[in-house]
């Protein structure tokens, strides 16, 4: 039993270490044949490095900043900007939508049902393809607003369907409503919105960890723009001369919003059902 | 009184649902369309964007090239290996964690890390492993004396080692679905299965997997979707290289529209792309789900 | 109060000497860098000093991924793009695109083209355009040779191969004497990779791939483009070659020579000084070159600064051909700052004689390299670069390379026929020069 755990830690969490190792290594060390699972001479030097800033190894090795230290900021900065717009963009489209899904039977619901799960089907780079022509024609690409409508289109679709199967599991509560006096809408936004606050926090954290993850729309759209992203910004770690222990540094920071908020998630996830809508 | 103040169910269903209508028809159904369109024309960006009406020739240009062919097999190749992979660990991991434990939270926070990674800082890592330069296998086999690289992004493994960076990412968010339909099967099942002396695998056979037959379908279905769609991961693991070997239809798509700039035959394989994604979900549906439903 | 009078004295002149200098920015707006990643600590810096002194805007970040194709993207879009990198190859595609603002239109053309190499000049000048200002030039593919390695093996330097069949057949002597790949071929997946290898490895041994003027193909199954297939193919096949070498980028592909398993690899010249450097390199000060003896070795690698022309407001129009000509030139003291900056911090050559010919030249590449010696020798090399017009300076360039790079690539793994590879490629330029109306 604590052996089947044992491994499944080792599993998952070796992968990480191999690749996050590098961070803390200095150059003439990365490159070590073979390479080793516990190198010497560990450091923090590249996390000071890709904020521009020098750092001295205690063998004195002098790391110099790297000079996309502008780019690693803006990155950042740019990543939590779509990020948090599209979020706030995504829950105001679609809690309304999963309400009506969950709670009414109309026309029309079964197509339009089928088109949100065919955008789910929808692969984005095949997507890219006429957002891309657009975008030229529209002097669009190199837009935080550009970028922030593309990626609507993972957001939306994927969580949309999240949240029908929560609210479906939801107590019919709106007879409180009734009760109080409440028209429908009013009952939508002072009885049912509060009473699964739980599920949209969670629906908004996932679309979160969507768009902050997001590189294929990014590395086309806004590659090496004044938009341009925190994956795009760190993916120029990786091509042609690049440093490992810099890009490293930069992807282990990049992780860290996601991995607190899967954290907080775990408890949660499971509430999210996206079996049901399908049943 | 009442009565008439309330609208009718499809009013407020549509009045609900208009933003999500006004973005389907703009940032889906409308560029989808337009995809379409520019997959009907040849299409040049190279000195000002151009349009040429051709018919469908891209459609039987596409059919008729061998890479697209070979992108096809490798896309079904690692999406049937990604498949298995998924689900297969994500039910061992349930299992494993359905079971009472210290440190619970910790530990089943720790599992779900590889879930929150990004597909493209996947590929990075997974890169680093498999490569015989610098990769996990390497050191191993050298703790044991062994003195060559054992390089897995090469003709042979590439496509096995996508499947299984992909499974990494993908499992736990399976497994934690699973878990939360192992936790409602009754206990009293059990003690009755201890009754009949029934093995360890007989009890998950008999006891455990049967509620949990539909969410394994859907979780079936949406890593299959997930994998065909897959690119980030590609394009930062393999560069669907060596040659064209881990080359899938996404990455082919890629190339054709981005690097040589033929939008419009890029195009045309995504509609492929996408009746593959669709046609399989449906027919999975079809084989398989619709006789869970019941 | 002296204090402040000379602050405002100080203050008055320097405003007066930045105002005096032609080269001090005026518009405040932006003027967009962009380039790809290699030492970006140096080209910031750079940057900063030309901002603080200057009074420049100038943002400067990195592009990555497939680089030609990327920045085409950003071109064709209009978007933030004033001053890039480019190679001559990609430059020219993006000059026939439409998207070039020549080195020409800078006031002081005639001084800059008169300081440069004219084999420089006629490597960068696209249909009577020069498209832009030096950035560096190198020989990539030249054979570096790891002397520790050679030793270990018991070879010394006079078994070392002076031409590619030689070279060839030497691979298969130090396999016998004990390295298992003693040899990393210059074959890694970037758009530089495997593709110039072939094209390099065709003209060191006499050949052509396309014709410098009228852009035909050159290939015969029984000449130098077959040799060189010939070769590849019995090295690859008889597994004297790393199978992952197919699929690193530049920097696996250094990192690999460095590790010190290779005796024998083509590389930039440039980074000889990064081999031999201690704080970079497991095998720093042994790391030599092959000289020329009668066959040239490697291509002449280059990169240019090149303007865009987007539309632009007079004064920042301006401003950047004052900042291209700042960074690509000379500073407002005259010196070719950034150029002779690149040649100290890592040995870049520039297509400048005011850089390469200034009196610390000599002593700063000696000081790079494992013996004095092999300063000769890097400049023999050098001296003997080809540059391969025919596929390079021509609009279908990069198009072509990212074929050409595929098919290599699959020749070697599903072991085409030599005959039917050197077909495609000479049918595939053909199929280029209709397309886009050449030489027809």
């Amino acid at each position: 039993m604590y052996l089947g755990l044992f491994v499944l830690l080792i599993w998952t969490l070796t992968p990480i270490y191999w690749y996050l190792k590098l961070a803390f290594l200095t150059p003439n060390n990365i490159n070590i044949f073979p390479p080793v699972f516990l190198p010497d001479d560990m450091h923090f030097g590249a996390f000071f490095n890709i904020f521009g800033y020098d750092y001295t190894t205690a063998d004195n090795i002098l790391l110099p900043a790297s000079g996309q230290a502008s780019q690693v900021i803006r990155g950042l900065l740019n990543s939590l900007f779509v990020s948090i717009i599209s979020t706030i963009i995504t829950m105001i489209v679609i809690v309304p939508l999963a309400y009506t899904f969950s709670r009414l039977t109309f026309r029309f619901k079964t197509a339009l049902l089928l088109t949100i799960l065919l955008s789910v089907a929808l692969p984005p780079i095949s997507t890219l393809i006429p957002f891309f022509a657009m975008y030229v024609k529209l002097g669009l690409t190199g837009t935080k607003f550009g970028l922030i409508i593309v990626t609507l289109t993972i957001t939306i679709p994927f969580v949309t369907w999240m949240l029908i199967g929560y609210f479906r599991n939801i107590p019919p509560i709106e007879k409180l409503g009734r009760i109080d006096g409440y028209g429908r809408f009013e009952t939508f936004l002072k009885v049912f919105i509060p009473v699964s606050k739980n599920g949209i926090l969670v629906a908004a954290v996932i679309s979160f960890i969507f768009s902050w993850n997001e590189f294929t729309y990014a590395s086309i759209l806004v590659n090496g723009t004044k938009a341009v992203t925190f994956p795009t910004s760190i993916s120029s770690f990786l091509f042609q001369h690049p440093h490992p222990q810099h890009l490293s540094a930069s992807l282990f920071l990049g992780m860290i919003p996601p991995f607190i908020v899967a954290v907080f998630l775990q408890r949660y996830i499971s509430e999210m059902n996206i079996v049901d809508p399908l049943r | 009184m009442r009565q008439n103040k309330e609208i009718s169910d499809l009013k407020f269903a549509l009045f609900m649902s208009l933003p999500v209508i006004f973005f389907l028809i703009f940032v889906v159904i409308y560029p989808l369309a337009y995809a379409f369109w520019m997959s009907l024309h040849k299409v040049s960006m190279f000195g000002g964007l151009k349009f040429k009406f051709i018919g469908f020739s891209n459609y039987l240009k596409v059919v008729t090239n061998e890479k697209f062919w070979d992108a096809l097999f490798v896309s079904i190749r690692f999406t049937i290996e990604s498949t298995i992979l998924t689900l297969l660990l994500g039910l061992l991991i349930a299992l494993i964690l359905s079971k009472p434990f210290k440190y619970k939270t910790l530990i089943r926070s720790m599992i779900i890390i590889p879930w929150s990674i990004s597909l493209y800082g996947c590929g990075i890592m997974w890169a680093q492993i498999g490569r015989g330069q610098t990769g996990l296998f390497t050191a191993i086999y050298h703790l044991f004396g062994g003195d060559d690289k054992v390089n897995l992004i090469g003709k042979n493994y590439v496509i096995e080692l996508l499947a299984l960076g992909n499974a990494w990412n993908l499992s736990p968010l399976v497994a934690f679905f699973l878990l939360s339909n192992i936790s409602t099967i009754p206990k009293r099942l059990y003690d009755l299965a201890d009754i009949d002396k029934m093995s360890n695998f007989e009890k998950f056979w008999n006891v455990t997997f049967p509620p949990l037959r539909f969410t394994i379908f859907v979780f079936t279905c949406i890593t299959i979707v997930m994998s065909l769609k897959l690119h980030d991961f590609i394009f930062t693991l393999s560069q669907g290289g060596p040659g064209r070997v881990s080359s899938t239809l996404t990455y082919e798509i890629y190339k054709l529209s981005f690097k040589n700039m033929q939008l419009g035959f890029g195009s045309a394989m995504s509609f492929y792309l996408l009746f593959l994604i669709v046609g399989s979900t449906l027919m999975l549906y079809w084989l398989w789900g619709r006789r869970l439903e019941k | 109060m002296m204090k402040l009078l000379f602050t405002l004295i100080f203050s008055f002149v320097s405003i007066g000497y930045v105002h005096a200098s032609e080269l001090a920015a005026e518009s405040g707006e932006d003027v967009f860098f962009r380039g790809w990643q290699y030492r970006t600590d140096i080209v910031q810096s750079n940057i900063d000093r030309y901002n603080n002194e200057m009074g420049g805007n100038v943002d400067y970040a990195t592009v990555t991924g497939d680089y030609p194709a990327i920045m085409e993207q950003n071109l064709m879009s209009g978007g933030d793009l004033d001053i890039f990198y480019a190679n001559p190859s990609q430059a020219s595609r993006y000059f026939d695109g439409g998207w070039v603002k020549p080195a020409n239109e800078l006031p002081n053309f005639d001084e800059i083209k008169a300081d440069m190499y004219p084999a420089m000049l006629d490597a960068w000048t696209y249909k009577g355009k020069l498209l832009g200002l030096s950035y560096f030039v190198s020989t990539r593919g030249t054979m570096h040779v790891n002397l520790q390695k050679l030793e270990e093996i018991g070879m010394s330097e006079s078994d070392l191969p002076k031409n590619w069949d030689e070279l060839y057949d030497s691979i298969y002597k130090m396999k016998d004497a004990g390295v298992k790949y003693p040899y990393l071929p210059h074959w890694f997946s970037e758009w530089y990779g495997i593709s110039w290898a072939y094209v390099w490895e065709v003209m060191n041994r006499g050949g052509l791939v396309a014709d410098p003027d009228t852009h035909q193909p050159m290939l015969t199954a029984d000449g130098p483009g077959g040799d060189a297939l010939r070769d590849w193919k019995r090295v690859w096949n008889d597994g004297l070659i790393p199978e992952e070498v197919l699929t690193y980028n530049e920097s696996s592909y250094m990192e690999a020579f460095k590790s010190g398993e290779y005796v024998i690899s083509p590389q930039q010249i440039y980074d000889l000084a990064s081999f031999n450097d201690p704080a970079n390199s497991k095998i720093a000060g042994h790391v030599s070159l092959l000289p020329y003896q009668g066959q040239s070795w490697g291509v002449l690698d280059s990169a240019v600064y090149v303007m865009s022309n987007r539309d632009r407001s007079d004064a920042l129009e301006s401003d950047v051909e004052k900042m291209a000509s700042w960074y690509g030139y000379k500073d407002q003291n005259g010196e070719p700052f950034v150029g002779a900056n690149w040649l100290n911090v890592s040995m870049l050559f520039s297509g400048y004689k005011s850089v390469m010919e200034s009196p610390d030249a000599k002593s700063t590449i000696q000081n790079a390299l494992a013996r004095p010696e092999d300063y000769e020798t890097v400049l023999e090399v050098y001296k003997n670069t080809p540059y391969p017009k025919g596929v390079w300076s021509v609009t279908w360039a990069p198009i072509f390379n990212s074929w050409l790079k595929e098919t290599m690539t699959e020749f070697l793994l599903e072991d085409k026929s030599v005959e039917d590879t050197v077909n495609a490629i000479n049918d595939k330029i053909n199929e280029l020069n209709d397309e886009y109306g050449i030489g027809g």
